[in-house]
């Protein structure tokens, strides 16, 4: 218990140094502490007498790079969390993550056909058909006003499997210089961040986050099963519903921004729940916190390890999947054996 | 007429599942602060009383009323406050702290998150099931007893004035059999109603006030001077040879003589 104490004390603190840290980091050379220093002493005092060249070139990178690429860094690794602790509770699988019900290849077909065929935004059309392959799934397994799980999950993986195979279509018929970039957004990157990406984006994420967080108690309520919180006077699908919504608003949004980032709500909501235990009252925010900070590194890594960037997806997987194997055989949770 | 001291008052009551009909003309009144015991085969339609009692199934023929209440009338909050509802052998999914759990029994007076007056009746609730010491372990690493008492803390915590307990024996050791029952017939003391589906009739004749008898959808009654504790009686419930051996004021019963030496040869 102490131990889960200072775990907690961490997973609050870490963002803020995570925060700074990421500011130095990146592809041009040109920010160093020392210019940072400067560029930071100058906007306090006032800049008298103009801007120098180089302040100026420093405080794009800082302000229109950077601050950008960090905040959705953030945000995006925040809300596929969240999303995913909140779906594992309501349908009471720790498999779940926010792609199972269609999001990811909904969002992934969305955007595919608006790279090829450039008739709307890539963000929108992923962000659009995210929601409708949800939507169709959620639709499909509806019978007599009542959704059970299984049928929930399976016509997820069903609908899964139709999106996919549109996007085989997509990806067989348009030109390989379009195929490179689709290919591209589905490995999950956060290169095109910019001031724009985050405007168009950080209203859902932020809403379906502050959603989840105020059903933060009612999930555990929701996770023990229908009849249980039925009898104990919460409605279950009512809840249920409240959640699904949320959870979808803010991973669409995520995906659409960032691409495909695999596996990273259904792993963060594992590794919360084994640093600080399953209360959804306090893993909701760990979630966020953690969830948005842990992304912000592996973009970091991303984007200076190479001379180019790496798809975030694939550092994801590389930093992400080892320390959930640490943490497996580390922790004791109480899993049913 | 009794209805003063009437809990729940169930008229004409009928049910089917499609087209299969499992409880027919069911009239009853289960009165206040007894422990009350349904009995019947399985299949007979017991549990199903249980549920629709609870609002987890809907009463579309016939009359319910809680606490003279119509049950159609009772919102999910103000059902919660009246009726606490224990299903059979709950699987935990999330590896959940028994404190925890019992706390979610407090959902129907919880805005938000639960205060510290929740976390008090929790507290009280889990120390009424002997089970403060587990207060921080894992629900999903405790024993099949151990979890039943933790479930029995969690509907105690949400302050019902009516408990229904769908088989709260059936998986519980012999010594965990005796400290539910004598716990029951407790909280009976402290004026809470319960109702209970039990499988042994022994366990109910031991510990029970009032028997609710069920053969295949239909409520029986055993008709003065006939006790339910009669072999006869319980043979028409049970279908099985049974002889019945006197103790305190009532009988056991137990399989007859013949039908054991059957058996073993």
């Amino acid at each position: 218990m102490r131990n889960q104490q200072i775990i907690r004390v961490l997973l609050y603190s870490l963002p803020f140094p995570v925060f700074l840290i990421s500011f130095f980091i990146g592809p041009s050379g040109t920010v160093s502490f020392h210019g940072l220093y400067h560029f930071f002493w100058s906007w306090i005092n006032g800049t008298a007498g103009g801007i120098s060249p180089e302040q100026a070139l420093i405080s794009t990178i800082l302000l229109d790079v950077r601050l950008p690429r960090i905040l959705l860094a953030f945000l995006v690794g925040g809300s596929l969390a969240v999303s995913g602790s909140g779906l594992q509770a309501i349908f009471r699988n720790p498999l779940v993550s926010p792609y199972i019900l269609g999001l990811s290849s909904g969002a992934a077909f969305g955007a595919a056909l608006a790279l090829a065929y450039a008739i709307i935004p890539v963000q929108l059309s992923a962000f659009l058909f995210g929601l409708v392959a949800v939507g169709l799934s959620y639709l499909a397994a509806r019978k007599h006003k009542n959704v059970s799980i299984v049928s929930l999950i399976l016509s997820g993986v069903i609908v899964t499997g139709i999106f996919t195979a549109l996007l085989t279509m997509i990806q067989f018929m348009c030109d390989p210089f379009k195929l490179q970039s689709i290919v591209h957004w589905t490995m999950g990157n956060l290169h095109n961040a910019g001031w724009n990406a985050l405007t168009s984006s950080w209203i859902p994420m932020v809403a379906g986050v502050i959603i989840l967080w105020l059903m933060r108690w009612r999930l555990n309520v929701l996770a023990l099963g229908d009849d249980e919180a039925r009898t104990s006077g919460v409605h279950p699908e009512r809840g249920k519903i409240i959640v699904l919504i949320a959870a979808t608003l803010a991973s669409s949004a995520a995906v659409s921004v960032a691409g495909i980032i695999g596996l990273y709500g259904l792993i963060v909501p594992h590794m919360v729940r084994m640093m600080a235990g399953t209360d959804n009252r306090s893993s909701v925010l760990l979630n966020f916190l953690f969830g948005g900070t842990f992304l912000l590194l592996i973009d970091d890594f991303s984007r200076t390890i190479a001379r180019f960037e790496i798809p975030i997806g694939v550092f994801t997987m590389l930093i992400g999947a080892p320390f959930f194997l640490y943490l497996i055989k580390k922790t004791n949770i109480g899993w049913e054996n | 007429m009794g209805e003063l001291n009437s809990a729940i008052f169930i008229k004409n009551l009928s049910f089917s599942y499609g087209l299969n009909r499992v409880l027919q003309d069911v009239s009853v009144n289960i009165e206040s602060s007894k422990l009350t015991v349904i009995l019947g085969k399985n299949g007979c339609g017991k549990s199903t009383l249980l549920r629709i009692i609870a609002g987890l199934l809907p009463c579309k023929q016939g009359e319910i009323r809680i606490r003279n209440q119509e049950i159609r009338t009772l919102t999910l909050n103000k059902m919660a406050k009246l009726v606490g509802f224990l299903g059979q052998k709950h699987r935990a999914v999330f590896p959940f702290t028994v404190e925890q759990v019992v706390l979610t029994g407090r959902a129907g007076y919880v805005n938000v998150v639960p205060k510290a007056k929740d976390k008090e009746v929790a507290g009280y609730a889990m120390e009424r099931a002997g089970i403060q010491d587990l207060k921080d372990r894992f629900y999903t690493e405790l024993s099949g007893g151990e979890q039943q008492l933790v479930m029995i803390a969690r509907v105690l915590a949400q302050e019902p004035e009516i408990l229904l307990l769908d088989e709260p024996a059936s998986h519980l050791d012999f010594a965990n059999q005796i400290k539910l029952m004598s716990l029951l017939k407790e909280l009976t003391l402290g004026d809470l109603t319960v109702v209970a589906v039990l499988h042994d009739p022994n366990l109910a004749f031991l510990y029970g006030d009032d028997f609710i008898f069920i053969r295949k959808g239909d409520l029986l009654r055993p008709v003065e001077p006939v006790k339910p504790w009669d072999a006869e009686f319980m043979q028409t419930i049970y279908g099985n040879k049974l002889h019945s051996i006197p103790y305190c004021s009532r009988a056991l019963i137990v399989p007859a003589t013949e039908t054991i030496y059957y058996d073993n040869r």
